[in-house]
């Protein structure tokens, strides 16, 4: 391939069998070139560092409307922006830095760096890489989009009922939103399933999970805090665009529902979403403190249990957003609490970093200036959440400036100069050259100062009770020369960014070649050529050591030489080494599917759907709907055994084997996964009934159950009876058994048939009345649910049917219908819970009568 | 040995969302708990930290504590006898339960001395 960077560094001597590796890898693994080269790639290096300039430039656009912000609040009386301008700007400034520009970059780092700090060749879903990347591009444009219309969302980024609902907010702006937002989610959970599994299940043979980087870990925990975290706000984003769009009054007191709903749904995501940026963030520093201390991190388990603990304990706090709700006074203290706890697990990490340089010697270069402007700047936001976590000061400061202070040094401080530490430490890496010092430092300070100048002093004007997202202020109030400060520092800030992105831009042609390591890092990803090869590693280094780089200066010159595992591509199959998720014992040889334009296809019709729901036009939706389906479904079907997968042959290998040969590869764990978040958006649900049942002083629980209990029962039974069936058969398969498998699997289509077709019954028969009651409505949304799932779950077994029929499952490719019957085990639990809460329990709690 | 077994063997990595796990089950029956409690039947504010409501809650959280304590005590004995990574997650698995255990007694104070449904 043209252009391509070369197997090794300069500072390398590429051998004879070295370039035929690249050769013969490069064919495999290339990036297809011209206009569909951009649109099918698939790799994760590109998609990345995609997913990082995307980013970049979401977060200048989210700069620009923070400085108008500045602007319009630098003197009292102002009327640069009108009121309506400026909370458009508010609400989308918070809103495009957390959702398009913090998670999209973070994720992309990972994306970038995950498998070649694993020692792996790609992530284990390339297409669903691809597929998350354009689910943000389209997202992202269509909620930008709405505020060059001047129609953008205007009730803050959190989007509080009723204040988002159709009555005060009548305009597109808040279905932007909902559905915007939405549709990047859609793109945060695919990188987080995949990281998920990626990590658990392709690390480098030997690397056990005592073994794998920090930065692993951290990505890990964001990545399951991505899945169990973004389904609430996905559900509330759903139940608040039906009722803007369709009348179901589940945030209307006056129909049974209720606004707080809203709050909890929002914040049970919004309050792990500070530690899913942290996390990452966090990792970063984690990675780069051992490295310029010169010596192993002190106390890896300790960071790996800080990790977890942070990963849960962020879960339990999202009430500390709404003590002033009216919560007992008991349940604030649990939550208080909570909060508190939270501060253990991040003080140990400081502690450990401390303790890392302390007994280290460490080197003040330019990653390691980000890295202290972080530690100071982050251990004071830290601070003001524990004072923010108790409850007299939390309502004495509710809704101030002191607020935004706090969430911008915890998110600022945590995430942004970790990022910019990242990114000067990794520079080279993607570039081959060196940043800048000079300018890099001018950047720091600039930015570091400004920041402090901007953001300490909003503390004061803060307590001096200053509320947020006010448009202007009078002279009287006493804010004039705190909020002058602050947009002063606020514009040196920007300036320190512009010197950062004026090095970032200008070092890749004027920057001096990096020598090989620079930084004489311990991690995999320096044993690549610089820049790495699309395929990464001509050969898979066996790991054995937190610090393989260390242990082994030259294992980058083996690697390159096809000293280590799988050289080369010659069977011409993308292919990884597949490792138990504990040890890293090698299981399987994982397949990859190669460049497709299917991802960008799905994510268009996907894009149509939302163009459609914004302007009302729901025919289109639904053909975008049905477009976005079909494509998916074609994208499984070239899975496997397929002819553009892996077809059965004679130069299959034995030992170890093709994942799609055995009964447990990586799709079983990407559907477990999924369904992990399924299930947090199923949970959520749940909740949603319980909470308007228990808690909206209207809720109206009609005196019969509108649901017929007999088709229920009869439709649960269908089920029950094709998952025993589906369940027997897979384990037959396993032991050799292909006998009348495709007759067997249409039956158990059939009976996945009947249950959908029992359950429509149901629903018919309920008679709801959706727009009247929040209760219908609940139903309404419970019904569908498990008919979306029970629908998928028909088709898919039937697709398994047809390919046992064409020969494509089978004895010897037995993996696919394992991984269709999770799917089917999931549904049989989801509606088994489902009906007892919306159809048993109200009977037998006599709860309307 | 069964899969369940397996599981809850103090070096299987489950170990390592084992305790937390725990804590996040106690935590949601202890706010939800609370929630539908004075949903149902409201004590009198007089009562003040006494009530029925908050000697379930405290049963419930010794109970927990208890549990975790012996799961951090069994993780800590299987770290001395194991190497590997198995060590690991035993040490790391019995310091998470360690600190779900104290988290459960730290959230759980309150109910010693707040009236419930205030």
């Amino acid at each position: 391939m043209a252009g391509d960077p070369a197997p090794m560094s300069e500072s390398m001597r590429p051998t004879p069998e070295a370039e035929r590796l690249h050769s013969e890898l490069s064919t495999v693994w290339g990036n297809p070139r011209g206009w569909r080269g951009v649109f099918s790639v698939v790799n994760h290096s590109t998609l990345g560092l995609r997913f990082m300039a995307t980013g970049l430039v979401f977060f200048l656009l989210g700069g620009v409307l923070a400085m108008l912000i500045r602007t319009q609040l630098a003197l009292p009386d102002q009327d640069f922006m009108s009121p309506e301008i400026y909370a458009q700007v508010t609400t989308m400034h918070g809103t495009v830095m957390m959702f398009l520009f913090a998670i999209p970059m973070l994720e992309g780092l990972a994306i970038y760096l995950i498998p070649k700090m694993i020692g792996a060749r790609d992530l284990v879903c390339p297409r669903l890489t691809a597929f998350g990347y354009w689910c943000y591009l389209f997202g992202g444009i269509i909620l930008f989009a709405s505020l060059l219309l001047e129609m953008a969302p205007d009730s803050g980024w959190f989007m509080y009922t009723p204040l988002s609902s159709s009555e005060f907010a009548p305009g597109p702006g808040s279905d932007f939103w909902l559905l915007g937002i939405t549709f990047v989610e859609i793109s945060a959970l695919s990188a987080g399933v995949e990281l998920t599994v990626s990590i658990l299940r392709t690390r480098a043979p030997g690397m056990a999970l005592h073994r794998m980087p920090l930065f692993a870990w951290y990505i890990l925990a964001m990545s399951l805090m991505i899945v169990v975290g973004f389904p609430p706000l996905i559900l509330g984003s759903v139940l608040l665009e039906l009722e803007r769009a369709a009348g179901m009054p589940f945030f209307t007191v006056a129909g049974g529902g209720d606004p707080i709903l809203w709050q909890h749904l929002f914040w049970l995501f919004g309050h792990p979403e500070v530690y899913i940026i942290f996390l990452p963030a966090a990792g970063i520093v984690s990675t780069l403190v051992p490295v310029f201390a010169g010596r192993p991190i002190i106390g890896y388990g300790w960071v790996v249990s800080a990790i977890v603990i942070t990963g849960f304990i962020s879960f339990g706090l999202w009430v500390h957003h709404m003590f002033t709700v009216g919560i007992p006074q008991l349940a604030q203290a649990f939550f208080s609490a909570a909060s508190m706890l939270v501060a253990v697990p991040t003080a140990i990490q400081v502690f450990v970093w401390l303790a890392t340089l302390w007994l280290g010697r460490p080197r003040m270069s330019l990653p390691m200036l980000w890295i202290t402007g972080f530690l100071v700047i982050f251990v004071c936001g830290g601070l003001t959440g524990v004072m923010l976590a108790l409850v007299p000061f939390n309502w004495q400061v509710h809704d101030t400036h002191f607020v935004v202070a706090h969430m911008h040094y915890v998110l600022v401080g945590g995430m942004f100069f970790p990022l910019l530490a990242g990114a000067y430490y990794w520079l080279p890496l993607v570039t081959g050259r060196m940043p800048s010092e000079r300018l890099g430092r001018l950047g720091f300070w600039l930015t570091f100062l400004g920041f402090n100048l901007t953001f300490l002093i909003m503390h004061w004007t803060g307590l001096l009770g200053m509320p947020r997202r006010i448009y202007t202020y009078d002279s009287a109030m006493g804010w004039d020369l705190y909020n002058l400060i602050s947009s002063i520092g606020g514009f040196m800030m920007a300036a320190g960014i512009a010197a950062v992105l004026v090095d970032l831009v200008v070092h890749g042609r004027y920057g001096r070649r990096a020598p090989h390591n620079p930084w004489g890092a311990d991690t995999l990803e320096w044993s690549l050529a610089m820049p790495p090869p699309n395929y990464n590693f001509a050969s898979l280094p066996r790991v054995e050591s937190r610090h393989p780089l260390w242990e082994n200066p030259t294992l980058g010159d083996e690697i390159a030489r096809g000293e280590h595992a799988r050289p080369g591509a010659a069977h011409g199959r993308r292919e990884l080494l597949g490792s138990e998720a504990l040890t890293g014992r090698v299981r399987e040889v994982i397949h990859l599917p190669g460049n497709s334009l299917l991802p960008l296809f799905a994510a268009l019709c996907l894009a149509v759907v939302c163009v459609g729901l914004l302007m009302r036009i729901y025919p289109l939706s639904l053909v975008g709907l049905a477009g976005a389906g079909v494509l998916l479904l074609r994208w499984s079907w070239e899975n496997g055994g397929h002819s553009r997968a892996a077809p059965l042959g004679h130069n299959d290998p034995e030992d170890p084997p093709l994942h799609s040969r055995t009964a447990d590869g990586p799709g079983r764990w990407t559907m477990g996964v999924a369904l992990l978040a399924d299930g947090a958006f199923f949970l959520a649900l749940l909740f949603g009934w319980f909470y308007l049942w228990t808690v909206s002083p209207q809720w109206q629980m009609p005196d019969q159950s509108p649901l017929s209990l007999p088709l229920l029962l009869a439709s649960g039974a269908a089920l029950t009876l094709g998952t025993l069936w589906l369940e027997r058969r897979v384990a037959a398969l396993r032991r050799g058994h292909e006998a009348g498998l495709t007759l067997v699997l249409s039956a158990i289509a059939a009976l996945g048939g009947l249950h959908v077709a029992l359950l429509v019954a149901a629903l018919l028969a309920a008679g709801l009345e959706p727009t009247a009651t929040a209760h219908d409505a609940t139903l309404l949304v419970g019904l569908a649910y498990l008919l979306v799932h029970g629908g998928l779950a028909a088709i898919l077994i039937a697709l398994q049917a047809c390919r046992a029929g064409l020969g494509l499952v089978g004895a010897r490719l037995p993996f696919e219908p394992g991984v269709v019957a999770l799917l089917w085990r999931y549904q049989l639990g989801v509606f088994w819970i489902l009906s007892a809460a919306i159809a048993l329990l109200p009977r037998l709690t006599g709860a309307g009568s | 040995m069964t899969a369940l077994g397996r599981w809850l063997a103090p070096s299987h990595p489950a170990q390592l969302l084992l305790g937390l796990t725990i804590w996040s089950l106690w935590f949601v029956a202890l706010y939800g708990g609370l929630s539908v409690a004075c949903e149902l039947a409201p004590p009198a504010p007089r009562q003040g930290a006494l009530t029925g409501i908050n000697t379930w809650l405290a049963v419930l959280t010794l109970a927990t504590l208890a549990l975790l304590a012996w799961l951090a005590w069994r993780g800590l004995c299987a770290g001395r006898e194991t190497v590997g990574s198995a060590r690991f997650i035993a040490l790391v698995g019995a310091g998470l339960h360690l600190f779900s255990a104290a988290g459960v007694a730290f959230v759980g104070l309150p109910l010693v001395v707040l009236t419930p449904c205030l």
